[in-house]
């Protein structure tokens, strides 16, 4: 089970235990808030990329089914605008982070 | 930086289609307007060497980056900013006795198939247009 | 765009008239006298198209280039009592063929229709380009 903030090992003072660096591939069991952004914006683009190529596709002949190119199309807008729509919320939280007084 | 914006996507990809479907819907209007025409020959435009000529095209944007740059066929003459067209004439039905090969059907389809791609490609156009604005103003 | 509005409508307006010409056709199919009440059997009238649209100086769409007299024979009808008989007894009565006509009616109707629908395409086109900005 994680611990990311180690307050169930009760041996010592509480400490905050951070993320130093990101874990990368080979980080055992933790995968870091950044490798999953990462991945998502990897999937996003992703998608834009097949929408593109379906679309080229469909325009050169090489497909002639126009409602998968319709639909590939609003899937990665719709994956675009959610990754725009977390991005925008993470912004806000550190707005509103960094305004706190400490 | 912001000309690659508009470039390297599906934007000219789809504009030359809107600029193909427009020239080939004046010729198929036209064929229809002289359905009663003695010794007309309805011409047109053939898709499928536009489709090869666009399939080039993209293959080489793959592979060598930049922009679109289509090389002209043998109807098609690629402007930068349109498509000059030498339309020919579609032979393939019987003449008639007042020297009219029309083939009423086929012009019909041919109509059909136009408007629906001019259409698609609008729509699509619509969509990409829509994402950039998105991401521009951050804002959905 | 807006071009093949133009071609669409010259196609109208040749339909029509050939529309005019087989409804003066059919309506004088036993016209023998003409307006001053001299015996002159009514012609049979053609419409001759030609492409291109001179009104609007186009090399597209189509026109009426000109109405032709048919030149084939009139109808012979044995009538020995009429005023108008010849030697032989026959009076000569337009060349008219009512199943002729109709069949040219019923084709210029269809071509009216096949032009109607390139022009609500035409329409529409513009229309879905015009969604574009919206």
């Amino acid at each position: 089970m994680t611990d990311p903030l180690g307050l169930i090992d009760s041996t010592g003072p509480i400490r905050p235990h951070l993320p130093l660096a990101p874990s990368g591939s080979g980080g055992g069991s933790e995968i870091s808030f950044k490798d999953v952004l990462m991945k998502n914006i990897k999937q996003v683009n992703q998608l834009q990329q097949d929408a593109q190529t379906a679309i080229e596709d469909l325009v050169s002949g090489r497909r002639d089914d126009m409602d998968a190119v319709l639909i590939a199309k609003q899937k990665a807008d719709v994956a675009f605008q959610t990754l725009l729509q977390i991005r925008n919320k993470l912004m806000d939280a550190y707005e509103e982070v960094k305004q706190m007084r400490v | 930086m912001i000309a690659d914006l508009l470039e390297t996507g599906s934007i000219p990809v789809l504009e030359r289609l809107v600029q193909f479907t427009g020239a080939r819907h004046r010729l198929i209007t036209n064929n229809i307007a002289n359905l009663s025409t003695p010794y007309y020959r309805p011409q047109d435009l053939d898709p499928d060497s536009f489709q090869v000529a666009m399939g080039d095209a993209i293959a080489h944007r793959r592979r060598a980056g930049g922009g679109l740059a289509l090389s002209d066929t043998h109807q098609l003459h690629f402007r930068s900013d349109g498509i000059d067209a030498r339309p020919q004439s579609m032979d393939s039905n019987i003449l008639f006795h007042d020297q009219n090969n029309r083939n009423l059907e086929r012009i019909m389809q041919h109509l059909a198939e136009n408007t629906l791609a001019h259409n698609a490609a609008i729509e699509f156009l619509k969509s990409e247009f829509d994402l950039l604005k998105t991401a521009i103003r951050e804002r959905l | 765009m807006f071009g093949s509005l133009d071609i669409s409508t010259s196609a109208l307006v040749a339909q029509r008239t050939r529309m005019n010409v087989i409804a003066a056709n059919m309506a004088n199919m036993n016209s023998i006298e003409d307006a001053d009440g001299n015996y002159s059997p009514f012609r049979r009238r053609i419409a001759v198209f030609a492409s291109g649209d001179p009104s609007r100086g186009s090399d597209w769409g189509v026109h009426v280039s000109e109405i032709l007299l048919d030149a084939t024979p009139f109808r012979k009808v044995r009538e020995a009592g009429s005023p108008y008989a010849d030697a032989g007894g026959y009076v000569e009565y337009p060349n008219i063929d009512p199943t002729m006509e109709q069949i040219n009616a019923l084709e210029a109707s269809r071509a009216y229709e096949a032009n109607i629908t390139a022009a609500e395409a035409t329409k529409a086109m513009i229309q879905a380009s015009l969604r574009l900005l919206a």
